[in-house]
């Protein structure tokens, strides 16, 4: 009797064991928070995940984009790490040469490869290996307000940079509260601002023997150029208290002639200034012809520590999906990265996104190297001092070339 | 009576020592291991460093000018919020109509996260579409913009007023506290010598007062020295590291850069220096109550 007692009560254990781990399947994803509809975007993944494989549990964490990567060091640093992850592809090197993130060559085949375009996959690949998947991709592009270039005796967007100055120089003459240029030069994206014109004018962040190139001519013509713009009033007074978004609000004001950012503008316009007369066209281009937009992708990644990297990766692959890709990208202003997504009417027939996707050819990815937020930090104080006026253009630009190197390795 | 070990006292404060230990000291240990250590970007320990991370900071020019900056803000803040609070205090410890409600005045900033506070002055100090130009030009005082943050010259002074403004509420309320524990009957003594209310406020007021401005010294140079909000919502220390002070500074080493070994030996270098100023102070202030005494 005792004895079947013990058998039952070994029975029950197993079955409570089992079922603990049958609910244990948890997969925690952090996400960046690129508006507020992406907590609701994923929880409602999460949810259709879960209701086809039962038993399983997807925990989101949405993190705002300015501490996501503190979280994730802080979670990494404490082993306490999600299974999936969103990051900039920026900081991959990082998570890669640390060995934290996983590689995914194993778990994709090729028609899952072919969902993707290829200048979107290809900056998470490295050493060979897929590191991460794009989860958002985005580029720049001219935004230009119609009416205020008619008025300054313009009909079309400038092409070049020296035709943007005359332009902005027209726009800022017509009014006190109106200004050519919307520059910014405060917070994330500073240095990108400054990037437009520099490969424009033929420069590169980092030169053929690796060291950086703001000591070049090319980085002194943009500066000086920025420079002589700001100083002629062409620009909005007081650029180093303008971050991307207060320029924005200007363009959206309709205070500002022209200005350079990512599609979700477009997005922003329809909804809360959809009166606004403007167009969208390509980045300038420097003496040479050259120019180039600026690519951004941000990517998921998954952890190499991840208990559950298979029940991981089947989320994964649901959310790159046409049907959910396309639920996503419309809902935050991105630009297509699946294929079947970009042929669908909503994206194909989208004027403004047009020129942005037709802009991809050009556009230039952060370099994939370790240390890119110090370079980038150090490239936005030369410029707000040279913004300032507190230092020369070549002084500024020659001590923070000598800094990115050291930080190089060079 | 019987007199109890020489141990109990110990023994009594042990608890207490050990949660404090539990709070401050375990992390100071940490600190210490990524301070000595090479450490990755993660926070991952790679093998012993000696002092080069301490090295780096004390050879980090940004390193003197933050400390400069954090001196400057410091010193600024507490003794702003003093020489306010001081006669703030001394007006809501009056008896008059409406007090309950000029004290809720005084104390509701306190009930905002400074963080909230900082925003909303982000909001107010912008250039083109703040509150405070437009409300500066129709009060005719201002005949242009001016882009309050664009600059450290107007920017680190507005950042010093903010975080003088949600300073008050607090001081105000130890200062209220030191008031009402005053007593009344030395004051009509005072009076029935024939003291004016300057002599009152000076032979009476202020000595009894002063323990409590030592208090609101010290605990408010604990708070600003390591404050954070203020500044990283209006400027993030820019342009061009202009406005950043230690903790800025720290932020940016430790969650931007990555370099949390050097991160964490500023910290520990900042623990120091909060941690000799208030032995210092409380020092002074000691032997200058004995003094008196």
């Amino acid at each position: 009797m005792r004895k079947t007692l013990g058998i039952m009560a070994g029975a029950a254990l197993g079955v409570t064991f089992a079922g603990s781990l049958a609910v244990a399947a948890t997969v925690r994803v952090t996400v960046a928070e690129y508006s507020s509809k992406t907590g609701p975007y994923f929880e409602a993944a999460a949810a259709a995940f879960e209701a086809a494989n039962p038993g399983t549990d997807i925990q989101i964490e949405v993190v705002p984009w300015d501490v996501l990567l503190q979280k994730l060091t802080t979670d990494i640093s404490a082993g306490t790490n999600a299974d999936l992850a969103i990051i900039g592809t920026r900081w991959l090197v990082d998570f890669v040469e640390e060995g934290i993130a996983a590689p995914l060559d194993e778990y994709m085949d090729d028609a899952f490869r072919s969902r993707f375009f290829e200048v979107f996959l290809s900056p998470s690949v490295m050493n060979g290996e897929t590191y991460g998947l794009p989860i958002a991709a985005s580029a720049r592009a001219m935004y230009y307000n119609r009416d205020l270039l008619e008025q300054a005796g313009f009909d079309a967007p400038p092409d070049t940079w020296e035709e943007l100055a005359k332009t902005a120089a027209a726009v800022s003459a017509l009014g006190e509260e109106v200004y050519g240029y919307g520059l910014q030069g405060k917070e994330i994206e500073t240095d990108v601002y400054f990037y437009y014109a520099f490969w424009a004018y033929g420069g590169d962040l980092i030169e053929a023997d690796g060291t950086s190139g703001l000591d070049t001519e090319a980085a002194y013509a943009a500066a000086r150029l920025y420079k002589s713009m700001i100083d002629a009033g062409s620009t909005q007074p007081g650029v180093t208290a303008y971050t991307r978004e207060d320029v924005q609000n200007l363009f959206k004001q309709g205070r500002v002639g022209m200005m350079i950012t990512a599609p979700f503008l477009s997005a922003q316009i329809k909804e809360e200034a959809p009166g606004l007369p403007y167009g969208v066209a390509r980045i300038p281009a420097g003496p040479g012809g050259e120019r180039g937009t600026y690519g951004v992708t941000d990517s998921i990644i998954m952890f190499e520590n991840s208990q559950n990297k298979d029940l991981a990766w089947k989320f994964l692959d649901m959310i790159f999906t046409t049907e959910w890709r396309a639920r996503f990208t419309e809902g935050e202003g991105f630009l297509p990265v699946n294929k079947e997504v970009a042929a669908m009417p909503a994206f194909a027939e989208n004027p403004d996104l047009k020129v942005f996707t037709a802009l991809l050819p050009e556009a230039r990815f952060a370099p994939v190297i370790r240390g890119w937020e110090e370079i980038a930090a150090i490239t936005v104080n030369a410029l707000q001092a040279i913004y300032l006026g507190e230092a020369g253009v070549e002084e500024a630009l020659d001590g923070a070339a000598a800094k990115i190197d050291r930080v190089l390795g060079k | 009576m019987r007199r109890s070990s020489p141990l109990v006292p110990y023994l009594l404060v042990l608890p207490g020592f050990l949660l404090a230990a539990f709070i401050i000291l375990w992390p100071l240990v940490q600190l210490g291991t990524i301070a000595l250590s090479e450490v990755n970007r993660f926070g991952q320990l790679r093998g012993f460093a000696g002092l080069a991370n301490f090295a780096a900071i004390l050879e980090d020019p940004e390193f003197l000018a933050a400390l400069w900056r954090t001196v400057i803000w410091t010193v600024g803040i507490v003794f702003g919020a003093l020489l306010l609070s001081f006669p703030v205090a001394l007006v809501l410890h009056q008896d008059f109509y409406g007090r309950g409600l000029a004290r809720v005045i005084v104390m509701l900033p306190w009930a905002i996260s400074i963080t909230m506070t900082a925003i909303v002055w982000r909001w107010a100090l912008n250039g083109e579409s703040g509150l405070l130009n437009s409300g500066l030009r129709t009060l005719g005082l201002l005949d242009t913009n001016i882009q309050w943050l664009a600059q450290a010259t107007t920017a680190f002074p507005v950042q010093i007023l903010i975080g003088i403004l949600v300073t008050v509420p607090f001081t105000v309320t130890i200062f209220l506290g030191g008031l009402s524990s005053i007593p009344e009957d030395l004051y009509e003594a005072a009076t029935l010598e024939g003291a004016s209310a300057f002599q009152a406020f000076r032979e009476i007021t202020f000595p009894l007062m002063l323990p409590f401005l030592n208090i609101a010294v010290v605990l408010n140079t604990i708070y600003v020295f390591n404050s954070f909000p203020i500044i990283w919502a209006t400027t993030q220390g820019g342009p061009a590291n202009s406005t950043d002070i230690l903790v800025t500074y720290l932020y940016k080493l430790g969650f931007a850069y990555g370099k949390l070994g050097e991160a964490s030996a500023l910290s520990l270098i900042m623990f120091a220096l909060l941690l000799m100023f208030t032995l210092l102070y409380v020092r002074l202030t000691a032997r200058r109550g004995e003094d008196v005494a």
